[in-house]
């Protein structure tokens, strides 16, 4: 449950993160009756995933199996939330792990708020929406998106205006312009790390010229895109909201790539980008697709199957790296690659639209907080071969992909692995007394 | 037709400088970002399959090497910084040896104590006839001021070892052209080119070699770079081309005794020509030793040598004119000397035999690309009553 003031109690276990991961250990912890902390960053928990249409290889809806999850967190007895929090440091000291954390203000008493959306309505301040990646248009004032939880209005500093009107139309008055930035510290048992990954920029290999076409768009936009409550409720392309005749997927636009300085494979591109395609087979019926490959690593349970089903669907793969895009007339784009299966001709390809398969980067902040140098490729270090989550601080554990990029299937997996971690690293270290180092003493304050 | 591998296709080509090419993993990044690679002529991939799979003869037969510019925009875009830019390089190299029928080209490219060596010999020759054979070197002026410069090294008897020199090392070069020829026609299998194709190809020839206008469509994106890239070599070249013609064909008119005005060509045409000379050997020199460019990032011994001899070259002549016409006698013997030390292991090393051969092969290449595009689209057009055999 979302807690408005945040208390210094000691917790079992502090998870941070609130994506797929962290919310399935903190649900694994939570159910085996660890008092639990949840911390994520964003306004709302839900992570990526919470963003996406549908998932592969097996077609589900995300947020189908999402929100449920988020649900079930989020009204947990034994999980507290705190949103638009950060981690700033783990300190180990002997037996107890201090988390540092620093909340961020968001201008509005969630102790208060109601989640009418008054304000949101009120506000005349618009700008591009984060959640739909910048295609849809959002409030200064807002609840995060439709799902968001906890429903909560988050006002963002940058774009406020301050005209008050939000304050004007509040009725339970919860707009606080005075909220100031929080430092604290839980004692936690143990800690589970599951910061995800990020993404890197679009712009970032010049000779593809995303800066200077808006028809140039990131996976993320394309599940927007495709998602049935999107920003535009079908598929258009951003620029002159044309209905895309041509899409390209280029894979491998942002990794395996040293120039670019990540060589490793981002794993879960291939597959997206099949399932994106598929999902564009049925928004657009007419429409050619064509996924330019290095080569499909479709290596996890029924992937090669998906991979299979897709080019009998009538997509069209296409070995060759594309080694420039170029804006053309018409808001077109135009492809320069060598197609390798057709004697290595080089060939000039128009497309309509055309996604960018970026690749999945570390983020640096829970190293930073471990005070650990982080592994080779950046993501967090794993010294132990075999117990994989384990990180190089005593009672720390992570899961997903803050070890590495992967899938939605391996980030739940690792999750329910850490939580496993956790649960016996504070069993072990339990007194006598309590049963398995449950901390019976303080039920977190939230059940109020 | 059988193909012979040859399995140390790769270490030989990492000799002669692709140090890195294993890495590739045939993305295609670096054909398709080319902006040379068009029209049925795909490189660099191409030929870096061939390396990767010992395609030795397939290698030998290739004349992609010679059509790129190295603009350097395959190795910086390479997503496994396997260079392909200096694999082409390196395969120019390797072709350049690989043309030389007597085997010298090899020897020296992979071992630069032979190259130097042989610098090194050739230069005491020089000195060493110019010991035994020189002139007097009297220290009498002209009566403008000017050392007798032909009374020490009189001009028809260099020309006439300039003569012999140059009929050897012409044909040398020229075999080697005629091997490169034969493999590159003769590559593809029932090829039968008309003479008329040869005849046709041969302002091509001519306008490549003036001009190396190929190089311009190197880069689209960066004209700018490119046109001042190919200016700098344009002043190597034009210079080179106007000293070699002054030197071989006009030595008499233009080794004089005489100090002409200003204004006389043979003084302002050298001047142009040494000045041009100097001016891009010492820009190439300057971006070697930076290494900022991709093109200049990596160089092999060759590439040093040819260009400081080149160097060399220039500045002596350049002092040997200047002491000349100040009446500085013994200065301009020496320098004289020095000036032929460098010019001629310059000549007979690097004509046949190494980096120079360019000048040959890069305008033959887009000769033959020619020649042999036209062959097919006559054989295409006729097609043979026979059967092809299988």
């Amino acid at each position: 449950m979302d807690d408005p003031r945040p208390s210094p109690s000691p917790v079992d276990v502090v998870v941070v993160g609130g994506g797929i991961a962290g919310l399935e250990a903190a649900l694994d912890l939570a159910d085996q009756d660890y008092a639990v902390l949840l911390v994520e960053r964003e306004s709302s928990i839900g992570g990526k995933m919470i963003a996406l249409s549908k998932t592969f290889p097996t077609l589900d809806c995300s947020s189908c199996i999402t929100t449920p999850k988020m649900s079930a967190a989020f009204h947990h007895p034994r999980i507290r939330i705190l949103t638009s929090t950060e981690l700033e440091r783990v300190e180990a000291r002997a037996g107890s792990r201090r988390v540092h954390l620093r909340r961020k203000p968001t201008y509005v008493d969630n102790g208060l708020c109601i989640g009418c959306r008054l304000c949101e309505y009120a506000c005349p301040v618009e700008f591009p929406d984060p959640f739909e990646e910048g295609l849809g248009a959002q409030r200064a004032i807002a609840v995060p998106f439709s799902n968001a939880l906890p429903q909560k209005a988050v006002l963002d500093a940058r774009h406020c205006i301050a005209c008050g009107a939000c304050v004007k139309a509040c009725p339970t008055d919860a707009i606080r312009f005075d909220q100031q930035e929080e430092r604290f510290t839980v004692e936690a048992g143990a800690v589970i790390l599951a910061t995800g990954f990020g993404l890197n920029a679009l712009g970032l290999k010049p000779e593809y010229h995303a800066s200077q076409s808006l028809n140039i768009i990131s996976p993320m936009q394309l599940e927007r895109l495709l998602a049935p409550h999107g920003p535009y409720g079908r598929v258009l392309r951003p620029s002159d909201g044309k209905v895309p005749g041509s899409v390209a997927f280029v894979l491998c636009a942002g990794s395996r790539d040293l120039s670019l300085g990540v060589p490793y494979c981002s794993r879960i591109c291939c597959m997206y980008s099949i399932k994106e395609a598929m999902l564009l087979s049925g928004a657009l019926p007419v429409a050619d697709l064509t996924v330019y490959y290095m080569d499909i690593r479709a290596f996890g349970k029924g992937h090669e199957q998906f991979y299979q089903n897709a080019k009998a669907m009538g997509i069209n793969f296409v070995k060759g790296k594309v080694a420039r895009i170029d804006p053309v007339d018409h808001d077109d784009l135009s492809l320069r690659v060598e197609l390798e299966e057709e004697g290595g001709r080089v060939e000039e390809r128009r497309h309509d639209l055309v996604v960018l398969a970026q690749g999945a980067i570390p983020v640096l902040e829970p190293a930073t907080a471990l005070g650990v140098p982080a592994a080779p490729d950046g993501f967090l270090n794993q010294p132990d071969t075999v117990r994989i989550t384990c990180t190089d601080i005593e009672g720390v554990f992570a899961a997903g992909a803050a070890l590495g990029p992967k899938d939605i299937v391996d980030s739940i997996l690792e999750a329910g692995a850490a939580a496993m971690e956790a649960a016996r690293f504070l069993a072990a270290r339990a007194p006598a007394s309590s049963a398995a180092g449950k901390s019976t003493a303080s039920p977190p304050s939230v059940h109020a | 037709m059988a193909h012979v591998v040859n399995p140390d296709l790769v270490q030989d080509l990492k000799a002669f400088g692709a140090r890195d090419i294993e890495a590739c993993f045939n993305c295609g990044t670096c054909t398709a970002i080319c902006p040379l690679s068009k029209d049925g002529v795909v490189f660099p991939r191409r030929i870096i399959r061939y390396v990767q799979t010992g395609m030795e003869h397939r290698l030998l037969c290739s004349l992609e090497p010679w059509l790129c510019y190295y603009c350097g925009e395959c190795s910086e875009t390479c997503p496994r910084n396997a260079q392909p830019g200096e694999l082409m390089m390196a395969a120019r190299r390797y072709l350049t040896a690989a043309y030389d029928w007597t085997g010298l080209g090899r020897r020296l490219y992979l071992d630069v104590r032979v190259e130097l060596g042989a610098i090194l010999g050739l230069a005491a020759l020089v000195v060493a006839l110019f010991v035994l054979l020189g002139g007097p070197m009297t220290t009498e002026l002209t009566p403008e001021g000017g050392v007798q410069l032909n009374t020490f090294a009189p001009a028809h008897v260099i020309e006439l070892l300039d003569w012999a020199v140059g009929g050897v090392l012409a044909v040398l070069l020229l075999s080697n052209v005629w091997r490169m020829h034969r493999w590159i026609v003769g590559g593809e299998t029932g090829l039968k080119v008309p003479l008329g194709a040869y005849a046709r190809g041969l302002s091509t020839l001519l306008i490549h070699f003036f001009t190396q206008k190929q190089w311009l469509g190197c880069t689209p994106g960066l004209t700018r770079i490119t046109t001042t890239r190919w200016f700098k070599h344009f002043c190597i070249f034009a210079g080179y081309v106007t000293m070699f013609v002054l030197i071989v064909m006009f030595l008499r008119w233009f080794q004089t005794d005489a100090v002409h005005p200003v204004w006389h060509p043979q003084r302002w045409v050298g001047y142009m020509a040494t000045g041009g000379l100097l001016y891009g050997v010492s820009n190439a020199l300057i971006g070697r030793w930076r290494r900022r460019e991709e093109l200049h990032k990596h160089s092999h011994p060759s590439d040093w040598i040819f260009l400081v001899l080149l160097w060399l070259t220039t500045v002596t002549g350049i002092l040997v004119h200047i002491f000349r016409i100040h009446g500085l006698p013994h200065a301009t013997y020496i320098t004289y000397v020095i000036h032929l030390a460098v010019l001629v292991p310059m000549l007979v090393i690097e004509v046949p035999f190494s980096k120079w051969a360019h000048l040959a092969y890069r305008p033959v290449a887009i000769y033959l690309q020619q020649v042999v595009q036209q062959a097919r689209a006559a054989q295409a057009a006729n097609p043979s009553p026979q059967p092809q055999p299988a």
